[in-house]
């Protein structure tokens, strides 16, 4: 497979550093405000439990013009007690350079993880340029678990806000752990650590032309690691606080792209899946305390009405591949008032599972056809919204595990239907 | 009497015996080619038919629509059979023509040229009219969903425009390729398509003058909840 072709600045550098035993990956795309604050965690981590170690620092730009490589370059940690360290440590050496290929987070690891593999380093870590929860202790529990503990992959294990990571709880956590009988809670997290020989097998396969270069890099990641067994396990970091996401970023593309990828994988992985029954917990790293979070605000009418459009306008799209039955449960629930709104869990699995199906069939586009998922995953939205709305934190994640079990146990419905 | 029987009636029977024996071969050319023709369009037919099969083309073209467009045409039938039926008959078609060449009859011959210079025309109006009913279905479908997923209200409208559009596009495209009311058609699509935009902008202007300002004063004033969930 072609590989990546780095400037001649950056292949210099990369000749003089020559080897290196950790490197932690920050992909960016015009985040100068935030950049500096997880640049001055990275370093103060790595300087705090892996001081005797040859670390790199990497920064894989999208062509940032707000001073983003900058910014990166010129954060230094000046005050060494502020990390409880008496004396100097050599700085952590950094790289920052652009990434190239399609825009896209995806892009922007693949340059990652080739400087890793040029470099021979050991252990991996790739942090999001936005979080403004990050501490040095993050990077302990990234890269200990690979470097002491013998694991190739790191998930992570965050507090959000019940409201928070709608995509994650409702599509892919549940149908990723019942696919791959992993319980991994954040399979799309964002921020991971895996060995250098998983950095590696990424790289053999050829995927960076597909939606995996965009939003699709994390659980390609996730599911990569687990189907091929690769040793699995997750550290808690606590909250995850991060920068709002650019409020250009539509939705309905993002839903594609994700969800795409998970369906794509499950045509790579169909011999893996097909033979998986119930799930099991991976080993979890990190103490485990409560956060405080920043309450989310929520527009509950506006949603309601995008589903009722969406059932008014896209059921005659919907009905030649989701069975009747369930199209009459979908215009029944369009019918209720806000108050009685409800899709329950048994009806979002079979629409999953039934998307999942239509993409395997290829019985349309796919892009119209995943984008035409967006109005149902709001409408289920909306339902959790309001079954939730005076639900403790313990209290969702017991009505996200009902939803699990519900994907786990339905899923000799895709087992059967995958001609 | 005898001189005058033979002059009108034995010399022109004479010529008209003698012409049949000289036509007689191109009919039986003719007829030869023709069968041949019903032959090999049926041999063509059913060797289509495994080929279109083998290449899955039922599930192409029902991904694209095209099923979809039969159906509501009240056509039932496979696009595979469809295709490999029409490939059937115009092999037929054309050792049709060409038996009728073989008998080398002026009038015929006439009309026949006339018929194979305008023959791409019909074919090339044919291609442009099923691809603009594809294009139209496929944007208008696009335009729908986009419309959904942004909350207009008027998604089901929008997308039917689209779609109607284009496929309007594609009709007039096609006229004009057939050399159909060549000016007056693309005129008149020039008026409709204006009058549709300016009678949009119109009702947009006048009827939706308070929805926007409404909406205007939403955006600027920020009055409109916003919702704050990261849905990754």
């Amino acid at each position: 497979m072609e590989s990546v072709i780095f400037r001649k600045e950056i292949n210099d550098e990369l000749d003089k550093i020559r080897e290196a035993d950790i490197l932690i990956g920050i992909p960016s795309y015009n985040n100068a405000r935030t950049i500096g604050h997880v640049v001055k965690a990275v370093q103060a981590g790595i300087m705090k439990y892996f001081h005797d170690k040859k670390a790199v620092l990497v920064n894989s730009d999208g062509g940032s013009t707000d001073g983003t490589m900058d910014v990166v370059r010129d954060t230094k940690i000046e005050d060494f007690q502020s990390v409880l360290l008496h004396h100097r440590v050599e700085p952590v050496l950094k790289i920052a350079t652009p990434y190239h290929g399609i825009p896209g987070k995806g892009s922007a690891f693949r340059t990652i993880f080739e400087i890793a593999g040029r470099l021979n380093v050991k252990v991996c870590a790739v942090v999001d340029s936005d979080l403004r929860s990050i501490s040095p202790e993050w990077i302990e529990l990234l890269i200990k678990p690979v470097m002491e503990g013998g694991f190739d992959y790191v998930a992570p294990l965050y507090h959000r806000h019940k409201f928070d990571g709608t995509i994650t709880n409702s599509i892919i956590y549940p149908l990723t752990r019942a696919l791959y009988g992993k319980r991994v809670r954040q399979p799309i997290g964002g921020d991971f650590g895996f060995s250098g020989n998983l950095a590696g097998f990424y790289l053999t396969k050829n995927v960076w032309e597909t939606d995996v270069a965009k939003y699709g890099i994390d659980i390609w990641m996730t599911t990569t690691a687990i189907a091929n067994n690769f040793k699995v396990c997750q550290s808690f970091l606590g909250a995850k606080i991060h920068d709002p996401k650019d409020p250009g970023a539509d939705l309905s593309s993002m839903l594609f792209q994700v969800v795409g990828a998970t369906f794509d994988l499950m045509e790579t992985y169909h011999e893996v899946w097909k033979v998986i029954k119930g799930s099991e917990t991976v080993p979890t790293f990190g103490f485990r305390y409560d956060v405080g979070l920043e309450p989310v605000s929520v527009n509950l009418e506006r949603m309601i009405e995008k589903f009722r459009l969406g059932v008014k306008e896209l059921s005659e799209l919907w009905k030649t591949f989701i069975p009747s039955e369930i199209m009459d449960f979908i215009h029944r629930a369009a019918k209720l008032s806000k108050e009685d709104f409800y899709l329950p869990d048994e009806l979002w699995v079979d629409i999953i599972y039934n998307f999942a199906i239509a993409s395997h069939r290829k019985i349309m586009n796919r892009e119209h056809l995943l984008k035409s998922l967006t109005p149902l995953y709001i409408g289920k939205i909306a339902s959790f919204v309001i079954e939730a709305w005076d639900s403790s934190a313990i209290e969702v994640e017991e009505k996200i595990e009902k939803l699990c079990i519900t994907f786990e146990n339905k899923n000799n419905l895709i087992i059967e239907n995958w001609q | 009497m005898n001189d005058l029987f033979n002059r009108i009636m034995v010399e022109p029977l004479d010529r008209f015996l003698n012409r049949v024996i000289q036509f007689l071969p191109d009919i039986l050319t003719s007829v030869l080619i023709f069968i041949s023709g019903i032959v090999l369009g049926l041999i063509f037919k059913k060797l289509f038919l495994r080929f279109f099969n083998t290449i899955k083309l039922d599930r192409f073209t029902e991904r694209y629509g095209f099923v979809e467009m039969l159906k509501k045409g009240g056509i039932e039938e496979p696009a595979s059979h469809i295709f490999s039926r029409l490939i059937g008959w115009l092999t037929m078609i054309i050792f049709s023509i060409v038996a009728l060449r073989t008998l080398n009859v002026p009038a015929i011959e006439r009309i026949l040229e006339k018929f194979f210079l305008y023959l791409p025309n019909i074919f090339i109006a044919a291609v442009i009219l099923f691809i603009g009913y594809l294009l139209g279905n496929f944007i208008g479908r696009a335009a729908l969903i986009t419309s959904v997923n942004a909350g207009l209200k008027v998604a089901g409208l929008v997308g039917k425009l689209v779609k109607l559009t284009i496929f309007l596009l594609a009709v007039t495209m096609a006229l004009e390729q057939l050399a159909i009311g060549r000016g007056t058609i693309v005129i008149t699509f020039a008026i409709i398509f204006g009058g549709v935009v300016l009678a949009l902008a119109i009702a947009f202007g006048l009827g939706g003058r308070d929805i926007a300002k409404e909406y205007l004063e939403k955006k600027l004033k920020g009055e409109e909840k916003k919702d704050d969930i990261s849905h990754l």
